[in-house]
């Protein structure tokens, strides 16, 4: 028995030294096995990372698409979203029952959504590049101020969404992510966002010449040059520039855009879509689908309308059956679709060269330089095949003159164009609520979650 | 002395002593029940030593004895109580008659990793359930639906009743708020076991959110609940402590059964059995008034005519019972064969169920293949293998939230007239196109079309080996190693067809979802048990290591745009991967117990664990678990000695603490990939990780008294605890500004308050007839008691539909919602709490005469709010039964103005919850095994059968099929939320087993 016991002494001493052995307590760190990480790129990225980055940043920059178009646009009564499941895209987003926008309201949530939170997510990718563009040796001087600025203009153009979604004051310096600066007003928002874009364009003209030295999408077909960007550039510089009211600024920054008055209205910079892994454009809808989701025309767009307006036969298309949707606060029923797109994988204009043409008759109209005003309004109207203007020139017809061309030639463009509009002119009470018994939204509050950092902070 | 140990070592050392020989007797005898049936695998043992054997199969026993004068022999037998008889003259033929253990003291429970305590000595309120008790009373699907009403302290909670499970348990109220999920951890037979609720992909295709959304099961329901032989339930940290990271929501401890020596035993068991609906709501009827006041001018004249038209032809379709009211046949086929030698011992074990469900084309399956084998290689070595092959091949159907796709029948219904034919076509098959206000789909196309399936394939494989390594007259020394394994690989099919009307307006009609998932859990564990006898001081020493490692990967790839009836994705126009997603996690822990147990006077217990996780801010330290307990037993302490009322009085105290883990990838700032234009681009995501993220960690002090009464006829069992949370995982909202969304901090604790109570005895016992009844009530408070981060509402949908209020000071449970105001919480009006005033269950299991055994279980519950939408559903398609009913008779229909004033705010849909559920009842008679033996010529053994029924019948004001649904699944807060689920099923069964 003693000798069965010293026995197993051993073999149990061997057992456990065995196990320290392949010690069970070792654990190895985990790293992330499905990405990358961020700080992968901050020093020394490669070519192929900054590229990736580029690519991102495009990816990022399309973001805002649905919400600026349907939210904006619902808030601009240029259209409705009808969406049965859901009674909130109606009740909600027209302000039905004397609903107001709060701090989280509906379609926004806390952070503001795509057209608040992810467009400075899109801002920091571009500083993200910007900063692995800068801190490689990659590139070449040129191919840096390049890549920088590209990425100022796309954070420069994001800028302007949370701007003109509330506005109002805005968070414009946030390089350090746990220190955002103070909320400025509207107008030095605006001032800054200026700036960024002269930044940029100083980046690029220190750039060099000839192809942007990193691929871009097809969405910058004719303008992926350095001098191509440059007059994407100028283009955010004069609606910048508009919205800011400052009218020669914003003439000279479109004629350094690429504006161009004998040519093609629809050309510009697009934000591309296609089919998986790439995104589907999220404006199509399929003509006379029998489904209860839909983008809608507004009634009281299809009611202004100028006959033989070649704009309203090409981007409104007429259903067969209209798609109706009821919520507690009643029916809505909207008879015209979208017509714009040709498949799901279509390719949505950011910026046109007719809105171009329209900002130099409105910068002209309020210069009160009458006569190159209707010219270019005469442009947009020979192209919409309704003739030439004939009204008063006074300053306040021009301007009425050119609000009205906005609005069918911009129609639902991605950006809210009417909604931004009225409010430059303090014309809210234009927008028509009467199909939808809604509200006017002038501008929306702080996002709840950016309140709740400086609480936090300030805590 | 010997009972203290686990039952398989006291019996192999009891079979292998002998080698000590000495000047020795031999003493035989026989082992009888009360009723003078010889009782096998009864443990004989000489008090104070490790001298001993066990009954064979008549109940007899032959035991050498070294010479002495204090021979006492202690006989014991599970589930009768322990029976000393000295040794004096008499050396044959002895006779002893164990009783039933009515109490369940000497009854042993699993507490620490390497060792077991008997009930009677506990510290804690730790919930056994048997085989007898979990599906002795009725045939229920899955394991942890087989615990409803069982457990005290427990609130547990359905998706919704689709075949094949879905269910969370909570365990004294919740312990995290943004952790995964707030179910306790499940370990079967010594291996943790997964019970992911994994992706399936409906949220995806119904466009209804998130993979919590999906309605699918947890993975505990692919168990067999019939190859349980116990399952013990540590309600919180202070019993659980030993159990370190991933226990602060308690344990789950499944132990599977296993083979007992005697003649190989072969039962035949066959369940057969229908469901319908537990509760049908009824919908409204349709007038040409009502249509007039509900639709728009310019439709009217066409609903009127079709109102008209079903009239007329008679196809008015109640759509409920055209849905949910259809017979769901059910079917259960188990063989078992078991038995064993003093070597080998062996459970065997093959199930079939094929359960349908009460809507078409829904229905649950499972095969499980179960080994149980335990073998001794030497007199100081058993080893002992569990496996098991488990396949489920669920169809869930199409229920709950949907968008759009009109792929939910209670969502799309809701919209729906009763006039409207939504029945296909009879000549051209057709399914007519739907056009009102809610989804743009017929309801009984996707019901007859689409499919929306799992299939798991999973093994699990536990193996032990315990070596005695030292062994004297007073102490033992042990090594006890085990480890296992759990592999799931799951299967998942949606599938919409291209011809469904939503899917016909899309742009690439026909959308496939296919997804693999697998996830593979190991661990391993090592300990050394110390057992010494200091005096009269029996002391257990244990020391260990604890490793173990989840891995998990997902595929998930999608066809949209699909040629007519095909399903694989390389049929679709677009076929695109909708997700890959590894992940990783291995973690290592140490731990030390001490027990010391002075004559089952005073037992007490104090331990340590330390837990490391590679998910953790710092993936090398360790985290500290400490435990202590102490439990008196005052009648054996010489109080009461003589007091034929009181019998047991035990009150008892016991702390511990225990974490919850840190999510996979909290500390990754990932970049993540998108494509546009033909580009891979990659960018930071929007999440921020926290490298200093520590796991949530929980510790709980417990208190209570166990009393029995009359010979422990009547026992009560108290208990009152408070549950503290610390470092709970809490999102930081970063400013929206910086280009991040958020990240993970530890900036909120919680407490719970909560009494358990249970009242439990042998009513009657007399020949032939034995009524035991087990009353239990049970409450849980809880409430925020820090929170870092600015006060939030989260959960559900939003603050118009009700929302939970997460603010220092309140309950983390409290509904709140429109309309907004400075006077309530977080700027919303209160409107309700999701937690119940109290839960009380009341279990009765009654042998009658003429072999007959009734049983019930019934559970009541007061209180807990839950927020319906249903009922907004409903209200919004004025389908409501009653809608157009005018109940203040102001004009305005009842559907458009639900209480309170002013008629438009979230407390429309905040619904009280009490209920009270008949949820098990059985009866079953046993053929009287001299007429069987007779008839069968000795062939067959027993003959049992019986008609069951589970979820009988449910009382309540509660305006929903069930008031326990979830349709977010296993969340911690917004666990009652109630959108169109799949209705409960009542279950029938009549039974028939036999034994050879």
């Amino acid at each position: 028995m003693i000798k069965n016991t010293f026995l197993s002494v051993i073999i149990a001493g061997g057992l456990m030294s065995g196990m320290t052995a392949c010690n069970p307590l070792n654990t190895d760190p985990v790293l992330d096995p499905n990405n990358p990480s961020v700080g992968s790129v901050t020093n020394n990225a490669s070519r192929a990372q900054i590229q990736f980055l580029v690519t991102g940043l495009e990816a990022r920059h399309r973001g805002y698409v649905f919400t600026a178009t349907a939210g904006f646009g619902t808030f601009g009564r240029e259209l409705w979203y009808l969406n049965a499941s859901d009674p909130r895209w109606q009740t909600d987003w027209l302000g039905q029952n004397g609903r107001l926008p709060d701090a989280s309201y509906f379609g926004f949530g806390a952070s503001g959504g795509s057209v608040y939170a992810g467009a400075y997510q899109t801002i920091r990718q571009a500083l993200v590049l910007r900063d692995a563009a800068n801190n490689t040796n990659a590139l070449s001087a040129n191919e840096k101020k390049a890549v920088s600025g590209l990425a100022k203009t796309i954070a420069a153009y994001q800028f302007l969404l949370p701007a003109i979604w509330r506005f109002d004051s805005i968070r414009v310096d946030v390089e350090d992510p746990l220190k955002p600066g103070p909320y400025v007003p509207y107008q030095d928002a605006l001032a800054y966002i200026s700036n960024l874009l002269n930044d940029a364009m100083a980046d690029l003209n220190a750039a060099g010449t000839g192809i942007f030295p990193l691929t871009l999408t097809a969405g910058w077909a004719g303008f992926n040059t350095i001098d191509g960007i440059k007059l994407v550039n100028r283009a955010i510089a004069a609606r910048t520039f508009l919205y800011r009211g400052q009218w020669q600024d914003a003439l000279t920054a479109a004629n350094a855009s690429f504006m161009n008055l004998t040519g093609n209205l629809g050309a510009g910079p697009t934000h591309v879509f296609g089919a998986p892994p790439d995104a589907f454009n999220p404006l199509f809808f399929v003509r006379d689908a029998n489904v209860s989701t839909m983008i809608v025309v507004h009634p009281s767009v299809l009611r202004d309308t100028t006959p033989n307006d070649a704009r309203v036969r090409a981007k409104f298309y007429r259903r067969i059956s209209p798609v109706t949707v009821s919520s507690d606060a009643g029916s809505l029923s909207g008879q015209y679709q979208d017509n714009r797109w040709v498949a799901n994988t279509s390719a949505v204009p950011w910026f046109k060269n007719e809105e171009l043409i329209l900002i130099k008759a409105e910068a002209h109209a309020n210069l009160n330089q009458a006569t190159d005003a209707v010219n270019a309004i005469n442009i947009i109207r020979t192209a919409a095949g309704i003739g030439n203007y004939g009204g008063a020139t006074t300053q306040a017809a021009l301007i009425n003159e050119i609000l009205y061309q906005r609005r069918y030639s911009l129609w639902a463009e991605p950006w809210g164009h009417r909604w931004i509009d009225v409010r430059r002119y303090n014309r809210i009470n234009e927008i028509d609520v009467s199909f939808d018994g809604g509200t006017r939204f002038l501008r929306f509050p702080k996002p709840q979650s950016d309140v709740n950092w400086d609480i936090y902070i300030g805590g | 002395m010997r009972k203290r140990l686990p039952n398989l070592v006291a019996l192999f050392c009891a079979l292998l002593w002998g080698f000590a020989a000495i000047a020795q007797t031999t003493v035989t005898g026989k082992v009888i029940s009360p009723k003078g049936d010889p009782l096998s695998n009864v443990n004989v043992q000489l008090k104070g030593s490790n001298v001993g054997t066990t009954t064979v199969e008549d109940g007899s026993f032959s035991l050498n004895l070294p010479a002495g004068n204090n021979r006492t022999l202690i006989f014991t037998l599970v589930g009768y109580l322990s029976q000393t008889a000295l040794v004096g003259a008499q050396t044959s033929d002895l006779s002893i008659e164990l009783k039933e253990d009515i109490s369940n003291l000497e009854q042993v429970v699993v507490t620490g990793l390497a060792t077991k305590i008997k009930r009677g000595n506990l510290a804690n309120a730790v919930t056994s359930i048997n085989a007898k008790e979990l599906t002795g009373t009725t045939q229920i699907q899955t394991a942890d639906g087989a615990l409803y009403g069982k457990i005290s302290g427990a609130n547990i909670r359905q998706n919704g009743g689709a075949p094949g499970g879905g269910l969370s348990i909570q365990l004294r109220g919740i312990s995290t708020i943004q952790g995964s999920n707030a179910n306790p951890l499940i370990i079967i037979d010594g291996v943790y076991a997964n019970n992911d609720f994994q992706r399936t992909g409906r949220a995806t295709l119904t466009q209804a959110g998130g993979a919590n959304q999906d309605d699918g099961s947890n993975r505990l329901s692919d168990i067999n609940p019939a190859e349980i032989e116990n399952i013990e339930v540590l309600k919180g940290p202070s019993a659980a402590a030993i159990y370190g990271t991933r226990a602060n929501n308690g344990v789950i401890i499944i132990t599977t059964k296993k083979g007992v020596t005697g003649k190989t035993k072969i039962s035949f068991n066959q369940d057969f059995g229908f469901g319908d609906p537990l509760r049908l709501l009824g919908t409204d009827d349709w007038t040409v008034e009502k249509i007039n006041f509900f639709f728009p001018a310019a439709r009217r004249q066409q609903e009127i005519d079709r109102l008209n038209a079903a009239k007329a032809n008679g196809t008015i379709t109640d759509f409920e019972k055209l849905f949910y009211d259809n017979k769901a046949t059910l079917s259960n086929t188990r063989l078992s064969i078991s038995g064993g030698n003093e070597k080998t011992k062996f459970f065997m074990n093959g199930t079939i169920t094929n359960e349908d469900g009460i809507v078409r084309r829904t229905g649950f399956e499972r095969y499980s293949v179960r080994a149980n084998l335990d073998h001794r290689i030497s007199k100081n070595l058993t080893i002992g293998i569990n496996s098991n092959y488990l396949r489920t091949n669920t169809d869930r159907g199409f229920t709950g939230n949907q968008n759009n796709t009109g792929a939910s029948i209670g969502y799309n219904t809701a919209y729906i007239p009763n006039y409207f034919n939504i029945k296909p076509d009879p000549a051209t098959g057709r399914y007519p196109d739907v056009d009102y206000g809610g989804p743009r789909e017929n309801p009984l196309a996707v019901t007859d079309k689409a499919t929306n399936n799992s299939q798991v394939n999973r093994f699990i494989m536990a193996a032990n080996l315990d070596w005695k390594i030292l062994e004297t007259q007073k102490s033992t020394l042990r090594a006890v190693l085990n480890g296992g394994v759990d592999y799931v690989q799951n299967t998942t099919l949606v599938h919409m067809p291209e011809d469904l009307q939503f899917q016909r307006g899309q742009a690439n009609p026909g959308d496939v979802l296919h997804g693999k998932t697998e996830a593979t859990n190991t661990n391993f564990q090592a300990a050394l048990v110390f057992n010494t006898n200091v005096k009269d001081i029996e002391l257990t020493t244990q020391a260990g290591l604890v490793r173990l490692d989840f891995e998990n990967n997902s595929l998930f790839a999608r066809g949209r745009g699909l040629a007519p009836g095909q399903t694989n994705i390389r049929q679709a126009t677009v076929q695109s991967i909708e997700e890959q997603f590894f992940s990783k996690v291995s973690e290592a822990g140490v731990f030390v117990q001490q027990e010391a147990n002075w004559q089952d006077k005073i037992i007490g217990t104090v331990g340590i664990r330390w837990d490391k996780s590679t998910n953790n801010g710092d993936y090398e330290k360790y985290y500290a678990f400490p435990k202590a307990s102490l439990a008196v037993n005052l009648v054996k302490l010489g109080l009461f000695e003589n007091s034929k009322v009181v019998t047991t009085l035990k009150p008892r105290i016991a702390y511990g603490e225990a974490a919850g883990p840190v999510l996979f990838g909290t500390t990754f700032t990932s970049l993540g990939s998108t494509n546009i234009g033909g580009l891979l681009g990659s960018g930071p995501s929007t999440f921020v990780g926290n490298t200093a993220i520590e796991p949530e960690s929980a510790n709980e002090l417990e208190f209570g008294l166990d009393a029995g009464f009359f010979k422990n006829r009547l026992q009560i069992e108290a208990t009152y605890y408070i549950k503290k949370t610390q470092n709970n995982l809490q999102s930081l909202v970063l400013s929206p500004a910086s280009g991040f969304s958020n990240t993970t901090s530890n900036e909120a604790e919680l407490e719970n308050k909560g009494i358990e109570l249970a009242l439990s005895g042998v009513i009657l016992q007399k020949k032939n007839l034995r009524w035991f009844s087990r009353l239990m009530w049970w409450k849980n408070d809880v409430i925020t008691t820090y929170l870092g981060v600015p006060a939030y509402n989260t959960g559900a949908f939003g603050t118009a539909l009700g929302t939970f209020a997460i603010r220092q000071g309140i309950s983390p449970l409290t509904i709140v919602g429109t309309p907004a105001t400075t006077t309530g919480i977080n700027g919303f009006t209160v409107w309700g709490l999701n937690q119940p005033d109290f839960t009380t269950s009341w279990y009765n299991t009654l042998n009658l005469p003429g072999n007959f055994e009734f049983s019930f279980l019934m559970e009541y519950r007061k209180g807990g709010d839950n927020i319906n939408l249903t009922s907004f559903l409903n209200d919004g398609g004025g389908t409501t039964n009653g809608w157009f009913n005018d109940d203040n008779k102001d004009g305005v229909p009842n559907g458009r103005q639900r209480p309170p004033a002013p008629y438009n705010n979230a407390a429309r849909w905040v619904q009280d919850a009490t209920f009270f559920k008949l949820r098990e009842a059985g009866l079953y008679y046993n053929l009287p095994i001299d007429l069987t033996r007779k008839w069968f010529k000795g062939v067959v053994e027993k003959i049992r059968l019986g008609a069951s029924g589970n979820n009988i019948f449910l009382v309540t004001d509660y305006e929903g099929y069930d008031p326990e649904t979830s349709t977010f699944g296993a969340t911690p807060l917004a666990n009652n939320v109630d959108i169109a689920p799949y209705p409960t099923t009542r279950r029938i069964f009549f039974h028939l087993g036999i034994d050879f």
